[in-house]
């Protein structure tokens, strides 16, 4: 019963792209990657300055964290932590794919190697890859507009990601909703087997420096529903002037 | 009377006899060999496999060895040791906690399983501490220092006295960071924990990783494998009413591979026994249908006189049984004395004890002599030869008196 309503609602689905890519030929294709650009450009813009509190849920225990996130274009990143006490003073740096973490008990930078992006970051359930390589689902995907639907007054682009057949990605697919303004609204990671294991969900869109933006996100482990992380933005701007030395290894170790 | 003539009759041809004894001696007594050092050498593999680290049984909270995380954990651990070491004297009990970390040398970086162990009582339940091949073990219980392994320290570009960055997530959800001096590195020849494992007195590991009292094993071992199942009894019973929540796992739960290892050999070995066993059967009921056929004319006269085919049946049965039953004592004896003699002085090749040597190990076997290996393989080859034995005897039922006087 179920699987076949599946099924019918597969057949419907296909039978949408099918017209839709018919009457537009291939013009789907290049909206659903345009969109997906749109997404991110929006959400990570020229530059930005955050600060979010991070809360580690789990089924006998939860953690608070609260973290500072400097962007410049979609190649740099740096993460510090400010609260709790005890791991303040700990810090991320992305450039590109490649990543360091700092920690001030110890005063020392570790490069985190390859084999470790899919580990977790610092205890959350984002992995290093998340943070390191969300422009990844720009270049080493290919997507296809799955429906368009009507949520809240907003239309919303459903986009499938399927990873090209080189690209070194653990996922077998991803599937997207993107609002009209841009908001993702949620991200699905299917494995190769295509189970879905995990499931990052707007919770809350609200005006934060200077636009709206998905101010509570939540990263949800697909097989334990008592294993999340909340991401909550308390504080944003965008386009701010940043300086390129915000982004290197001296600074990650002695910040300004 | 049956006994008597079928004892006579065995003794008419002297020399075929002795041949097939000697033939089942032979078989039986390789078959006794072959299977008790066959099961020495799986008690070597396996205390191998559970001496170098894994320990012959751990206490752990249950759900731990499925999904092992950090918050799985056993509180006052050491308490629960020490407990264990006043109630089970013979046993070795040590305590571990495990966590990882991204182990970096300063250029390069491996995540890799951290463990915490008490150095004091490490020795007894590991062959780890016994295979340091630079440095030397931990000073102390609280000593800030590391222990890792050969290839690990290869891969890092590491050697003693070099600085070892850990930084890994705490009990708590803290990031667990430290820089600890390379006191020593180990070679256990399990090139999985030579590749892997760093180690750290346990209450260095606890402070670094948040875990308080807290642990994740106690590994308990006992002098000997043949105990094990006695040791369980005695560590179950001496597990104290607080322990709720904890489980007892003995080293088939904690290393399935090993036991079905054992198993797959087992198989595989049955095989070429039985084979043996077929060969030697087709040779003994070579000698039997022989002496049958050659005796048509005695049995002629025998049944003429008014013995019945049953009779005679069994005479020929019993005959088998005797020359048989002499073959498999000689037999038994024989492999069980080679076996014992090998037990007092253990079992080795030339290069197997260089070999085992490299794992802290004897590398000798120990021939298993009990009651089972010794009559297992034989009793199989008594059954076999009966059952040959059962063809000649049923084919004097066909006989008929006038003409098998007449045979030539």
């Amino acid at each position: 019963m179920h699987l076949k309503n599946r099924r019918i609602l597969g057949a419907a689905l296909f039978f949408v792209v099918c017209t839709a890519s018919a009457a537009t030929s291939s013009k789907a294709e290049v909206d659903a990657s345009a969109i997906v650009k749109a997404a991110i450009d929006y959400w990570r813009d020229t530059s930005s300055y955050s600060v979010a509190r991070m809360t580690i849920h789990r089924p006998d225990w939860e953690r608070q964290m609260t973290i500072r996130v400097w962007t410049r274009g979609e190649e740099q990143s740096l993460v510090r932590v400010v609260a709790p006490p005890k791991d303040a003073g700990n810090a991320t740096l992305l450039v590109g794919n490649e990543m360091w973490s700092y920690n001030p008990r110890i005063n020392r930078v570790v490069k985190i190697p390859s084999s470790m992006m899919n580990q977790s970051w610092m205890g959350s359930d984002f992995t290093n890859n998340d943070l390191a390589k969300a422009d990844d689902l720009l270049d080493q995907y290919t997507h296809t507009l799955l429906a368009t639907e009507v949520r809240d007054g907003h239309k919303v682009y459903v986009i499938e990601a399927r990873p090209k057949p080189e690209a070194p990605v653990v996922w077998g697919r991803e599937v997207v909703a993107i609002r009209d303004d841009w908001i993702l609204l949620e991200h699905a990671f299917y494995d190769q087997a295509d189970r879905l294991v995990k499931r990052l969900t707007t919770h809350d869109i609200a005006p934060l420096g200077g636009k709206l933006i998905a101010a509570r996100q939540r990263m949800q482990q697909a097989e334990s529903p008592e294993e999340w992380t909340e991401l909550r933005v308390l504080q944003a701007e965008f386009g701010v002037d940043i300086p390129a030395s915000t982004f290197t290894l001296a600074n990650l170790r002695n910040p300004r | 009377m049956l006994l008597q003539l079928a004892w006579r009759n065995l003794w008419r041809h002297r020399r075929r006899t002795w041949l097939t004894i000697a033939a089942i001696a032979f078989s039986a007594a390789l078959l006794v060999f072959m299977i008790t050092i066959q099961l020495g050498a799986y008690d070597m593999m396996l205390e191998s496999a559970l001496r170098t680290y894994t320990g012959q049984m751990q206490i752990q909270r249950a759900g731990y060895l499925d999904k092992p995380q950090m918050r799985t954990s056993i509180a006052a651990a050491q308490a629960l040791a020490e407990h264990l070491r006043a109630r089970v004297p013979e046993a070795s009990v040590a305590v571990r906690a495990n966590g990882f970390a991204l182990a970096s040398s300063g250029t390069r970086t491996y995540g890799v399983p951290v463990v915490g162990v008490e150095p004091e009582h490490e020795p007894g339940v590991s062959t780890i501490p016994a295979l340091i091949t630079a440095g030397s073990y931990f000073s102390g219980p609280a000593a800030q220092e590391a222990l890792i392994g050969a290839t690990l320290a290869r891969n890092l570009r590491v050697g003693v006295g070099d600085e070892l960055t850990l930084l890994g997530t705490g009990r708590d959800g803290s990031i667990a960071a430290a820089v600890l001096p390379i006191v020593g590195v180990f070679a256990s020849g399990n090139p999985e924990l030579d590749r892997n494992l760093v180690q750290l007195p346990l209450e260095t590991f606890q402070e670094i990783y948040a875990m308080g009292d807290h642990a994740h094993a106690i590994v308990v071992s006992g002098p000997s494998l043949d105990a094990i199942e006695r040791l369980e009894a005695r560590v179950a019973a001496a597990l104290p009413e607080s322990a709720d929540g904890l489980v007892l796992l003995d080293w088939e739960r904690l290393v399935p591979g090993v036991r079905q290892l054992i198993d797959a050999d087992m198989v595989q070995s049955w095989f070429v026994y039985v084979v043996l066993i077929v060969v030697v059967t087709f040779s003994i009921l070579n000698t039997f249908l022989m002496s049958v056929l050659e005796r048509t004319r005695e049995f002629g006269i025998m049944l003429a006189l008014g013995a019945t085919p049953l009779r005679i049946g069994a005479l020929v049965l019993l005959e088998s049984a005797l020359l048989t039953a002499i073959g498999l004592a000689i037999g038994v004896a024989l492999g069980g004395a080679i076996a014992g003699y090998f037990r007092v002085v253990g079992f080795t090749f030339p290069g197997m004890k260089e070999i085992y040597a490299q794992f802290g190990l004897p590398g000798v076997i120990t021939p298993q002599l009990s009651f089972a290996t010794l009559t297992l393989g034989p009793a199989v080859i008594f059954a076999f030869t009966l059952a040959a034995a059962l063809y000649p005897a049923l084919r004097i039922r066909r006989l008929r008196p006038v003409e098998a006087m007449r045979a030539a």
